[in-house]
């Protein structure tokens, strides 16, 4: 196995993987040979990531806080090829789903999973989901400190945790080591933000509270500084209240943003700080040695610094529209000088939103190797990115991308859309999303013309449930079911910025599929004629407000 | 499970277990992965028997449960539901690699 700059397993999570491989394996046995009823058996395959939806078996497989080995990725594409149907979809938490496993291959599935030190564990259930994290972590410039690092502490101390298996829903952790936030902070259960206090010490801002879904909330401070050291001890209290005060008579008023909302985050302050006051110097203050032992594991991979200016890269910036298109939206600098960060697009125009075939995967592994210390991430955004690459080597990966089709210049743009399954795999779905964003993405292909529109992004659930977090796309796109019509309801100014996060507001009436394409159309034009110098279209929507977009899409009210 | 349309005209239908493909009870008490093969409750009696019959057949599907189809002159089903439609056709894209098959 290639050297990794990440934490990799060891024995006790090596024999925990194994051992839940086999005790999953015989599950399935008795299922099948009719020992278990589905009621039964049905907690059992969700605990193990999976799920039953429309047409099939969907796998959901956790990539902690999104970081890949390129040999985890290919094991990913063979594991899609032998038992899917060669192609995978990665998700808005930056999981992999594979959307047509066989029940009965599913134990093998996992136990190739569990030879790269990966697993299905937790991405389903009322239990800690899979930690996110910043997708330029340990690579973006802007960083004080590698997120990762405190999400595997989480993952080690949420895996299996006995107390939290049966919270009363889901809970969704996401740490940012940045202040520019790319991990959606303050739309999660727990938001952690990695800040330098004015005495120069770094700890963590902690939000409580925030989440999309149904009822959509922003989260709250909870603790404005926590020093690293007091993470767990930290959160085991703040879940302890969930556990303890959350709804388990309503569903749809069990996560904690609704316990936050309803008694106030100073009550829940409180009520946690006492919590912690009993805790905090127990066995779960973590050890100096322990931080160290898994920092270590996130070292930073030896980049010795390169000129930062590479003539072939600039003679190709000059001849090459799209490559220079491609340097402005799809490069992000790094922290050492000479390199970059590069995200693949999985939003080629007309495609499905962040699905990739197993082909492409391993080209992406393969590029990963040659030019990234075969190493990716995967972001909320569904795409993948390669966070270490030498700026001279940009006109090579970018050749090679092209190759793979992921190589189109439309990062942030109105083309790279997110987008949840919807009503063609989901079984909670009531309307289509994927076919939506790809008459979007169709229509806007023109990449001079994205560039020209700017940052602005579309994002698009099938159901309430918001996977497809349209509550804080700049343009957010809802399906909903009204007597058996798809129909779509448009909300416009959602931002997952950090102090800028904001909460959509929708714009009017649904509009039919057939509209919604002429719909967005008309959005942007409004935007386009009243933009000034400068404004991204979520910035000239705060300023002239929701009015003359209204009268654009409905006519003059 | 999902959601029906009202309709006179009901199909029984399930995931079956070891693969999760979409199924529907036919004539002759089994499950076959053709829609147009499915036995055809025509009145809310028949129906119910029809469901009955196919929760008696369960043990190689998962949850079975009544679709509201129509049968047009020459007999041919198809659910009333988008839903429904998606899950006896296949995906309405072209997905990568797959060989589902597209929804017209």
């Amino acid at each position: 196995m290639p050297d990794t700059h990440f934490y990799r397993y060891d024995d006790y999570d090596r024999t925990l993987v194994a051992e839940r491989v086999e005790q999953f394996r015989d599950q399935v046995r008795r299922r099948l040979a009719g020992e278990l009823t589905e009621e039964q058996f049905k907690p059992l395959r969700l605990h193990n990531g999976l799920y039953l939806q429309l047409h099939a078996y969907m796998l959901r497989i956790a990539i902690p806080y999104g970081t890949l080995s390129s040999r985890q990725l290919r094991k990913l594409a063979d594991i899609s090829r032998k038992f899917d149907r060669g192609y995978g979809h990665f998700t808005t938490r930056q999981n992999l789903q594979l959307n047509w496993i066989r029940l009965e291959d599913a134990p093998d599935a996992l136990a190739a999973l569990a030879e790269v030190d990966m697993h299905a564990m937790q991405t389903s259930g009322n239990c800690i989901r899979n930690v996110t994290a910043d997708h330029y972590a340990g690579a973006a410039i802007d960083e004080i400190e590698d997120p990762r690092i405190w999400a595997e502490i989480v993952r080690q101390w949420s895996t299996l945790h006995p107390e939290f298996t049966f919270l009363p829903r889901k809970f969704k952790i996401a740490i940012t080591g940045s202040p520019n936030d790319r991990a959606a902070v303050r739309v999660h259960d727990i938001g952690l933000r990695l800040w330098r206090n004015p005495q120069g010490e770094v700890g963590f801002e902690v939000i409580v509270g925030g989440g999309l879904g149904r009822t959509p909330m922003i989260g709250k401070t909870l603790r404005e500084f926590l020093p690293r050291d007091e993470l767990l001890a930290y959160l085991e209290a703040t879940l302890r209240v969930y556990n303890r005060y959350g709804r388990r008579d309503n569903l749809y008023k069990a996560r904690i943003k609704i316990l936050v909302h309803e008694v106030g985050v100073e009550k829940m302050r409180e009520e946690v700080e006492a919590e912690y006051a009993a805790t905090r110097d127990g066995a779960l203050r973590l050890p100096v040695g322990t931080i160290e032992a898994i920092a270590r594991q996130f070292a930073p991979p030896d980049l010795p610094p390169r000129p930062a200016i590479s003539g072939p890269v600039e003679a190709q910036r000059s001849s090459d529209p799209d490559f220079a298109l491609w340097l402005k939206s799809n490069v992000a600098p790094h922290r050492v000088p000479g390199y970059a960060i590069v995200t693949a697009s999985l939003k080629p125009a007309g495609s499905p939103p962040g699905d990739a075939s197993a082909t492409q995967m391993e080209g992406i592994a393969d590029i990963a190797e040659a030019y990234s210390q075969a190493e990716l991430r995967v972001s909320h955004e569904q795409n993948l990115i390669l966070p270490h690459v030498a700026v001279e080597d940009l006109p090579r990966v970018y050749r090679s991308l092209a190759a793979l089709g992921f190589a189109e210049a439309n990062v942030g743009k109105i083309t790279d859309i997110i987008a949840c399954p919807g009503l063609d795999y989901c079984a909670l779905a009531n309307a289509r999303s994927i076919p939506v964003a790809q008459r979007i993405s169709t229509h806007f292909a023109s990449l001079a013309r994205q560039h020209d529109i700017g940052d602005l992004k579309i994002k698009i659930s099938g159901c309430i449930n918001a996977c497809g977090h349209h509550h804080v796309g700049h343009i957010g796109i809802l399906g909903v079911d009204r007597n058996g019509v798809e129909l779509y309801q448009i909300s416009l100014g959602g931002d997952v910025d950090f102090g800028r996060t904001a909460l959509g507001t929708i714009l009017g009436p649904a509009v039919t599929a057939d509209k919604v394409v002429e719909t967005v159309d008309a959005i942007v034009a409004t935007y386009l004629d009243a933009r000034e110098d400068g404004e991204r279209f979520v910035d000239t929507y705060r300023r002239i407000g929701a009015q003359p977009f209204k009268e654009q899409v409905y006519g003059p009210l | 499970m999902a959601k029906n349309l009202s309709g006179d005209l009901q199909v029984a239908s399930a995931n079956r277990l070891v693969d999760g493909m979409v199924v529907w009870l036919d004539e002759a008490g089994q499950w076959t992965d053709r829609l147009q093969h499915a036995a055809v409750a025509r009145d809310p009696r028949g129906a119910e028997i029809l469901l009955e019959r196919a929760r008696a057949e369960a043990f190689t599907v998962v949850d079975p449960f009544l679709v509201a189809v129509i049968e047009d002159e020459e007999g041919t089903i198809e659910p009333l539901s988008l839903r429904e439609k998606i899950r006896a056709s296949g995906l309405t894209f072209e997905a990568i690699a797959a060989d589902a098959v597209r929804y017209a």
